[in-house]
């Protein structure tokens, strides 16, 4: 029985530690779901959501998204297949569209502000575009942190089951956030 | 096994996280990682918490048992608060916004969730640690800070916010509508999203942990009714507490920058304020998301550890498991479609209105098998009246005349009428607020010789009990009958009004219970803190109780068992049982060492184990398998 406990000792389990990650999804979702639901309590009961034909920026921005969560798939698939150079090269482009994002988001906002349709606004629904994509912003940081803990793994040579640990949770939060703001770019577009 | 590497990957992590053993007292008193400390610090700063709510109740209490009396104690520690020797209206306010928050927070949600799902879950599920020690580490951390800032705002010039623990907009989204809306306000709003940080983080860890760390043998259905409890608790943080966040920004934002989701055509004094079109009552929506199923978030681990408690000292197993599960399950489920009730008077569409009663009506019935279930465990056990029964008992006297109210106020013919009365406060502080302290009293005698080691004083336990228990309902029974003459809560002196004036002799009784009451706390806190100290020696398992945690040694370890993790053979109740040596059979030991008092459904259901019964009472048994 020793033998076998010590055996077990070496196995890196990281199915607990994923939980984790899936309830904050949960739970972040659920933020998100109060904002929304507030935003259709509000409209049904004024008649009027935000009014906005919404900038093409955020077009440009949900494809930029997409793709990233297509890179950070690649960069799963080349840590399977055990190529650690080619995983960190996604990794970095997952990154580096994750940023173009964010500043695309900005271009977003600074084109919303332009037309009239300020944070400080007398209409709600307009300012719920900029509580909804901000803190969407927040969490594309907090995944741009996810992905440098999988590079950072992915250059000390972690052992397999680590890396892939790694690899997965920031695979599991970036895949979410995407979902997110497909999610809310639709509301919105749907709830004008 | 998948459970063996589950725990045993836990072992590998322990060792990862505490490297070589010599600990610090930094690492192990004040950063540490270990649930049973992180437990220890939740209850401490529990009860330091609570010994402030119940001093700011007492202060309260005196206004509206005197208010015409002038206290000159009261200035000289509150200065200008209490100019006079008077409590000013806005410190009043102030008081019982900060009492509640305090006590439905700080001390019902954190002090108990806190401290008991990290010290049980996993003792009793046989886990070495939680999920993530790192995770739960920093939900202690956030919650003392979240805890500090509460508190820092009674030092500021405007003081702490004062617009009611429900802290509703407009009142508390214009800072400049009184000094309680001012900078307190702001505190208020960054305590509670730390805190909130802190109890979903927390709530993660647990949910995780049951889910995934219990030892070999542990299926979801031998696990005791506390875990139960905290698993289900739990859930409904992480579905509930995000929704209080999305409403804290909103309101963050309507306070700070200027927006209007809350605000719409105020006017103060003269100025008319620029917001426009936002709606209070959807604040009164998103808070009540989370109010509701914040009050059996508060209630629910209560009920978990009374179920433990009382089947242990009834010695008999706890009446209707299942059902006990499945109420919960069904208390769980039915909070998240209730928080209407709370807003009966806001101008509800009526139709919309009676769907709520309807829901709020229905969740009277899982609460009553609850109930019926505690009382017919107790009904001919051989009851063992330790401290921790009592104030489980307690726990159970105060559910039932509390929750009998609950039944008036979810018909909203009645709500109308007896909204913001003092009928409200006396409903929720029996239901809740003594029903939920008295679960955690009662798990703090329980448990004490788990988490010190030591014994605490028996003696001075039935005082505190008896004190406690008759004062309590001193104090909040009469307040029904203020309610229903129509005495309305918060108001600073209700005497001006020329009806309510008789019932001021009533105040002073209650408050002089109250009185009382916080002075039998003395004989707790004294307990309590005298015994880690100078309490006797605790043995190995002081109430004879089956659960996983008592096999643990006495003296703590870094992951819980010295060695290998017990496996568990069967359900956490087997008191009593007919046949058997003892009258209790821990859940560790295997059903052939008890073939004397086994029971054809033990099996399962296991065709091999039961011819092996079967031959073993031919053989020993033969007169009772001939009378079968």
């Amino acid at each position: 029985m020793v033998q076998t406990i010590t055996q077990q000792d070496l196995n890196f389990n990281a199915k607990p530690k994923k939980f984790v990650v899936w309830l904050f999804v949960v739970s972040s979702t659920i933020m998100f779901g109060g904002w929304t639901s507030y935003y259709i309590v509000f409209a049904a009961s004024k008649g009027k959501g935000h009014g906005l034909v919404l900038p093409d920026v955020f077009t440009y921005s949900t494809v930029v998204l997409l793709l990233s969560s297509v890179m950070l798939y690649l960069a799963s698939r080349s840590l399977r297949n055990n190529n650690r150079k080619q995983q960190q090269l996604f990794l970095w482009l997952t990154m580096a569209l994750g940023l173009v994002f964010g500043y695309l988001q900005f271009q977003g906002w600074t084109s919303l502000y332009n037309s009239g349709a300020a944070l400080i606004n007398n209409n709600a629904a307009i300012s719920m575009i900029y509580i909804v994509s901000g803190f969407h912003l927040i969490h594309i940081f907090v995944g741009i942190c996810f992905i440098l803990n999988a590079l950072v793994g992915s250059y000390k040579q972690l052992p397999i089951e680590k890396a892939t640990y790694r690899q997965d949770i920031t695979a599991i939060f970036w895949h979410f956030i995407d979902i997110l703001w497909i999610y809310l770019y639709v509301f919105l577009l749907l709830n004008n | 096994m998948s459970t063996i590497s589950l725990q045993d990957t836990h072992h590998h992590d322990n060792h990862d996280d505490h490297g070589h053993h010599h600990e610090t007292f930094i690492s192990k008193y004040i950063f540490s990682m270990d649930h049973k400390m992180i437990a220890k610090q939740f209850l401490i700063t529990g009860i330091i918490m609570a010994v402030i709510a119940m001093g700011l109740s007492i202060l309260f209490r005196l206004q509206l048992a005197w208010p015409d009396k002038s206290f000159p104690l009261l200035e000289s520690f509150l200065g200008k608060w209490a100019e006079g020797g008077r409590i000013k209206p806005d410190f009043y306010l102030a008081l019982v916004t900060i009492h509640g928050t305090i006590m439905v927070f700080f001390v019902l949600t954190a002090g108990l969730s806190g401290t008991f799902s990290n010290l049980l879950i996993p003792l009793q599920l046989g886990a070495r640690d939680m999920a993530s020690p790192f995770l739960n580490m920093l939900s202690y951390w956030f919650f003392f800070s979240a805890c500090v800032i509460m508190m820092g705002s009674f030092f500021i010039q405007t003081g702490p916010a004062s617009a009611g623990w429900t802290i509703y907009p407009p009142l508390s989204a214009i800072p400049k509508a009184i000094d309680g809306s001012a900078m307190g306000m702001t505190m208020w709003l960054i305590s509670m999203v730390m805190f909130v940080a802190s109890s979903l983080m927390g709530g993660i860890n647990y949910v995780t942990t049951v889910l995934n760390m219990r030892t070999k043998g542990m299926d979801l259905w031998k696990m005791p009714l506390t875990i139960w409890a905290f698993f289900l608790t739990a859930i409904l943080g992480i579905l509930s507490f995000p929704v209080l966040v999305a409403g804290v920004v909103l309101l963050i934002f309507d306070r700070s920058f200027g927006t209007s989701f809350y605000l719409s055509d105020i006017v103060m004094g003269t100025q008319v304020l620029p917001n426009e079109g936002g709606s209070p009552i959807l604040w009164q929506h998103l808070f009540w998301f989370l109010g509701h199923p914040e009050v059996y978030i508060v209630i629910m681990p209560a009920l978990g550890i009374s179920s433990e408690i009382i089947s242990i000292n009834s010695r008999k197993p706890i009446f209707g498991y299942h059902a006990m599960i499945y109420s919960l399950i069904g208390i769980t489920t039915l909070s998240f479609i209730v928080w209407g009730h709370h807003m009966f008077v806001t101008g509800m569409n009526p139709l919309l209105g009676g769907v709520f009663m309807i829901t709020t009506l229905i969740i009277a019935v899982p609460s009553a098998v609850k109930t019926f279930n505690y009382l017919a465990t107790l009904w001919r056990g051989n009851i063992r009246f330790t401290p921790a029964m009592l104030f489980a008992i307690g726990l159970v006297s105060f559910f039932i005349s509390g929750g009998l109210t609950g039944i008036f106020l979810g018909n909203a013919a009645l709500d109308i009428n007896l909204h913001d009365t003092y009928f409200v406060v006396a409903h929720f502080h029996l239901v809740m607020g003594s029903a939920a302290i008295f679960g955690m009293l009662a798990g703090v005698y329980h448990w004490f010789p788990k988490m010190f080691g030591k014994m605490m004083s028996a003696k001075l336990g039935y005082l505190h009990f008896w004190l406690t228990f008759i004062c309590a309902y001193l104090v909040f029974f009469p307040l029904h009958f203020l309610g229903l003459d129509g005495v309305p809560r918060r108001y600073y002196a209700f005497t001006e009004f020329e009806f309510m004036n008789k019932w001021l002799t009533v105040n002073v009784f209650v408050t002089w219970a109250a009185i009382i009451a916080a002075l039998a706390q003395v004989a707790f806190l004294f307990n309590f803190f005298y015994s880690i100290f100078r309490g006797k020696k605790a043995p190995q398992n002081p109430w004879e109780a089956n659960t996983l945690e008592w096999t643990t040694p006495v003296e703590h370890l870094h992951g819980n068992w010295p060695g290998e993790i017990p496996t568990v053979y069967r359900w956490p109740y087997d008191y009593s049982k007919p046949g058997a040596e003892t009258d209790f059979i821990p859940q560790t030991v295997p059903f052939s060492q008890t073939m004397s008092s086994n029971l054809p459904h033990d099996f399962e259901g296991n065709t091999e184990a039961e011819e092996i019964q079967k031959g073993w009472e031919v053989k020993n048994k033969p007169a009772a398998t001939e009378a079968e």
